[in-house]
């Protein structure tokens, strides 16, 4: 399971970044995430996952520990298939 | 007499759209911005809202946490900047500031907030305090123009940005800053603040269909005001840098007037109002009958327009005649935090092209409210020198500013 394409998307509608540009690798600030759109970022991935995203994941800088992290959470909180 | 403050940048998010001529030609013919909204709501209402395109100013990734208010205030003080052509390397940007008035802040951030926290599982959004809280117009417009000087919030009910502007102007004037960039925002037009609004009993009444006509300002039909949202702002700098940068002036600010009434939290006081006109005549060291255009703050209450009608014929005496007076806010609304800022700019517009904007009410004048009101669109004004806007706010705070022709 990898969230990354619902990343993607979720990140695109919200921010409007194509998922071209948003290499799993690419730095989130280096592409104009400041902390508040991370915040932001965040709060959008708990809705739509339905989970809680840790304290420590508002350091994440990349697409690719983002879906790491939201893998692992998902793994660890079975909940209800999201729509 | 010090030297005036000169206008040389003009920015506004009104109802009638953001290019300054314009809305002031829509104003000219009478038209009104004014349309139903939230048909929801069990008391019809009716606002002016403005168009916005928020993508000229704003990614997507730029607009976490600003709230529609900071939105426009950018925007119309870039337009201002951009109209001033100020933002050279002469510019020192530790002597630049801003001065903002806001009457509520973000609105729609709030209400968002209290609607989410009101159904099961709803969450209230992380950014809903940097959203709300009033002064981040200001700070907004700091960031996007990088102003480095004092970055400053007047939330002064609907004198807020009359407040701002003239204590702008006193910064310039004083020396403590090379440029201003002066005005307010206001985004409040969601429901609940609307039915805030509507309990408090000033909010126009109106038949069905009647929407673009309901607020009527000193007539005898008149019932109330109807909210409006924008933003406006103006570029100060002292005459002196003006002229040596051969910026375009649009006029002078030669004068304001601050005051209180101190009686009481919302009934105006005609002696309070008087006092805010003496001073700004007495700064710019003019008779009231060199002024020939007062925007008056005219917001269609039933007590509202006849003080501020007294307070006139207070201070002009047997001049009052000589003084033309029109309320636009039936046309644009009332833009509350925004108002001064924008009536502002219709001020200046007015002594610039020699026209001045009508007072729309469509009906019989109220004889308690008696003055040489413009009622007729088109008005033209050869002679027009001096022009005073008034903004007389909840909490007894009284603001005049006053103008002369560049």
């Amino acid at each position: 399971m990898s969230s990354l394409p619902e990343l993607q998307q979720i990140i695109q509608d919200k921010f409007g970044i194509d998922p071209a540009e948003l290499t799993p690798e690419a730095s989130l600030r280096e592409k104009g995430f400041d902390s508040l759109a991370l915040v932001e970022c965040l709060f959008a991935i708990e809705d739509h996952f339905k989970i809680s995203m840790r304290d420590e994941d508002s350091n994440i800088d990349t697409l690719g520990q983002l879906a790491a992290a939201v893998d692992e959470i998902r793994a660890q909180q079975p909940v209800p298939k999201t729509a | 007499m010090s030297e005036p403050v000169a206008v040389t940048g003009l920015g506004v998010v009104s109802p009638h759209g953001d290019d300054p001529q314009a809305m002031f030609a829509a104003l000219m013919r009478g038209d009104s911005a004014l349309r139903p909204i939230f048909p929801e709501l069990p008391k019809p209402a009716a606002a002016a809202t403005a168009e916005f395109d928020v993508a000229r100013w704003f990614t997507k990734l730029q607009l976490a946490g600003v709230d529609r208010v900071s939105q426009l205030a950018v925007a119309a003080a870039d337009l201002a900047m951009r109209d001033a052509g100020a933002a050279g390397a002469d510019l020192d940007p530790e002597r630049v500031g801003v001065y903002a008035g806001c009457g509520m802040g973000g609105a729609a951030a709030l209400e968002a907030a209290y609607r989410s926290s009101n159904v099961a599982g709803g969450r209230v959004p992380p950014l809903t305090i940097p959203a709300f809280m009033p002064n981040a117009p200001a700070a907004h417009v700091a960031m996007r123009q990088r102003v480095l000087g004092p970055v400053l919030t007047y939330s002064v009910a609907c004198a807020s940005s009359a407040v701002a502007i003239a204590e702008a102007a006193a910064a310039v004037q004083r020396g403590d800053i090379d440029l201003a960039i002066a005005g307010g925002s206001e985004a409040l037009i969601v429901p609940g603040v609307v039915l805030a609004w509507q309990a408090m009993q000033t909010l126009a009444a109106f038949e069905p269909g009647a929407a673009t006509r309901a607020v009527k300002p000193f007539a005898s039909a008149r019932n109330g005001f109807a909210l409006g949202e924008g933003a406006a702002f103006l570029v100060l700098e002292s005459a002196a840098r003006a002229r040596r940068r051969g910026a375009r002036v649009h006029a002078q600010l030669a004068g304001w007037g601050l005051g209180s009434d101190a009686t009481h939290l919302t009934k105006p006081d005609a002696p309070g109002q008087a006092r805010a006109l003496r001073a700004a005549l007495r700064r710019a060291d003019l008779a009231p009958r060199d002024v020939g255009y007062c925007n008056a703050h005219g917001t269609a209450t039933r007590i509202g327009d006849v003080v501020e009608r007294d307070a006139l014929a207070q201070v002009w005496g047997d001049d009052l005649e000589s003084l033309r007076v029109s309320s636009t806010k039936a046309l644009h609304g009332h833009l509350l935090g925004a108002a001064g800022a924008l009536e502002a700019v219709i001020t200046v517009l007015a002594l610039q092209r020699s026209e001045l904007p009508p007072n729309i009410s469509g009906g019989e004048v109220d004889p308690a409210c008696a003055m040489n009101l413009v009622l007729e669109p088109g008005t033209p004004a050869p002679r027009l020198f001096a022009a005073i806007s008034n903004s007389f706010a909840f909490g007894g705070s009284n603001a005049v500013l006053l103008f002369t022709r560049a």
